[in-house]
């Protein structure tokens, strides 16, 4: 009989889990995809700067999107008794809890990094510049939102698994949670416009408000990552079967 | 030890459960359970719904922490990173990941338990899903989900298997192949059952534990059970006046007996009669006593 040893720590679903995101997921992931892509291209090709002024703000909700797939094998994970099962063989809750958030967070760079690629290329293909206040659009919002409203999303559909279980009457296999996914990139917009209505603020300032709205939610998602140990119980994990 | 416990027959206890409390979110659903079990046999865990069957295959597995008290597996507090080298869990959900095909489910739980491709073609086998390799988990019915949930727990061999309604959903046939895998594997393991199938209980268990309202009602030898009422069915090749006055079930006539040593006077007195008998059973099982709502003292409790 071949003897286990203690001291074999449980190996890495990393790999196993992105490549069921990819598969389970692909409704998400193909859905953001696209969106941002068409998204993109269509203001690139518009006249004007279109697209190095809209284009970064209303990307995040949809990588957003496109980052769902985690929490769909997420729910379905819990919902069939796999998460149970991996508790069972070692898998600490704060284990299968990082595997799930890197999952999210490298499906939301594979539509962050489609739609930048084919947006800008088709912009500069069309003859604009790749200015400073594009890059810098990129750099403070674009990028970090779309990171850091992915994992808000995903921390909270695992640390609160109500919200992100099916609900009747709700056409949506993981709940509430692409909603609440895509409430600070809403909210940040509503801000913005209203904003930039009233004309108090420049440009620049704007930037800066905006990148300090990223800078809370980042804060947010920290302060609830610390909450891991208090909130991430193993009930939380189990089949409601 | 304040709990019932069992002959040992090894070196040390495989299991032990001292005054465990455990349950959900602060709730308690066991209450002080202490017990130890050293003989690899079949441990068949009974109970109606809600007693805390489940929640005592989790708090055993390390799923659950303990709210109070110890498990001790093979003499070693239980260590929940490391529980899954010892004990195979098996629960009442399928727990197959979804969007795969079923040798991509095996080799996903090879990978958990560290099993090789070899093993994922040997449990294919093992478990007659060869033909549905390629399947996606998806397209299969209840049953074939369950075969592939069980061919898991056969991909590594471990010391204890803690297996929660393994048989549900499986038809009469599979069942039985499933049992007997199950038997084959207790000459040398401690399996604990959990089942609501009395029938299925007395077929393959050897002990049973009963669990009700989170403690245990009961725990000893099934063989030792005994029916207050112990009750034989007699079926006749044709009508008989001398049974005429027994009350009757189907095609049985139910004749209540002290105990089983009186079969065969019983089976005497009716030859001497003149009753042509077809069949003479036990009707009942004295584990559905174990559900019934009346007797608080069980037998051996």
């Amino acid at each position: 009989m071949r003897r286990a040893m203690n001291s074999e720590a449980a190996p890495s679903l990393l790999g196993v889990t992105l490549r069921r995101s990819f598969t389970t997921g692909r409704f998400f992931l193909g859905y953001g995809s696209a969106i941002s892509v068409v998204l993109g291209v269509s203001l690139a090709l518009s006249p004007g700067s279109a697209f190095a002024s809209t284009f970064p703000f209303l990307l995040p909700i949809f990588v957003v999107v496109g980052s769902m797939g985690a929490m769909v094998v997420f729910t379905n994970d819990r919902i069939k008794g796999v998460l149970e099962y991996l508790l069972a063989y070692g898998y600490s809750p704060r284990r299968l809890f990082v595997t799930f958030l890197l999952t999210a967070l490298a499906l939301s760079a594979v539509v962050l990094s489609v739609a930048v690629a084919a947006g800008l290329g088709v912009y500069l293909i069309r003859g604009h510049q790749f200015t400073t206040q594009f890059a810098t659009l990129l750099v403070l919002y674009a990028i970090p939102m779309s990171i850091a409203s992915s994992a808000f999303a995903a921390t909270v559909g695992m640390l609160w698994t109500s919200l992100s279980s099916p609900r009747a009457g709700m056409n949506s296999p993981i709940g509430l949670i692409p909603l609440i996914g895509i409430l600070p990139c809403l909210v940040t917009l509503f801000l913005l416009t209203t904003l930039a209505a009233a004309g108090i603020f420049s440009p620049a300032e704007l930037l800066l408000i905006a990148a300090g709205v990223v800078g809370a939610v980042v804060l947010i998602v920290v302060a609830l990552l610390s909450t891991l140990g208090r909130f991430l119980r193993r009930e939380r994990l189990l089949s409601p079967a | 030890m304040s709990g019932p416990s069992l002959e040992s027959r090894g070196s040390g206890p495989a299991i032990e459960c001292l005054g465990v409390s455990a349950g959900y979110n602060g709730n308690l659903v066991l209450r002080h359970i202490s017990f130890q079990i050293t003989e690899p046999a079949i441990y068949v865990v009974l109970g109606p719904n809600g007693a805390g069957k489940t929640t005592l295959l989790r708090t055993l597995s390390g799923i659950l922490e303990p709210y109070e008290g110890t498990i001790r597996i093979d003499g070693k507090t239980l260590d929940r990173s490391s529980a899954g080298t010892r004990v195979h869990y098996l629960s009442h959900v399928d727990g197959i990941p979804d969007g795969l095909r079923v040798r991509e489910a095996l080799n996903f739980y090879a990978l958990v338990e560290r099993a090789g491709p070899s093993d994922v073609e040997r449990v294919l086998d093992l478990l007659e899903i060869r033909p549905l390799a390629e399947q996606y988990v998806s397209q299969l019915s209840a049953g074939q989900r369950k075969r592939v949930s069980i061919a898991r727990v056969f991909l590594r061999e471990r010391a204890i298997y803690l297996l929660d309604e393994p048989t549900g959903n499986l038809d009469p046939k599979v069942a039985r192949e499933i049992r007997a895998l199950v038997l084959n594997l207790s000459r040398e393991r401690v399996v604990l059952y959990s089942s609501h199938n009395l029938y299925e209980a007395r077929e393959i268990g050897r002990y049973v534990m009963a669990i009700r309202n989170g403690q245990i009602a009961l725990f000893g030898r099934i063989d030792d059970l005994r029916s207050s009422h112990f009750v034989v069915g007699i079926r006749t090749l044709e009508p008989s006046n001398a049974l005429a006055e027994l009350p009757q079930q189907g095609d049985y006539y139910l004749k209540e007996l002290p105990g089983p040593e009186s079969v065969p006077d019983l089976l005497r007195t009716l030859e001497s009669q003149g009753v042509r008998i077809r069949e003479v059973r036990e009707m009942g099982n004295p584990l559905e006593e174990l559900f019934a709502d009346a007797p608080e003292e069980l037998p051996g409790a």
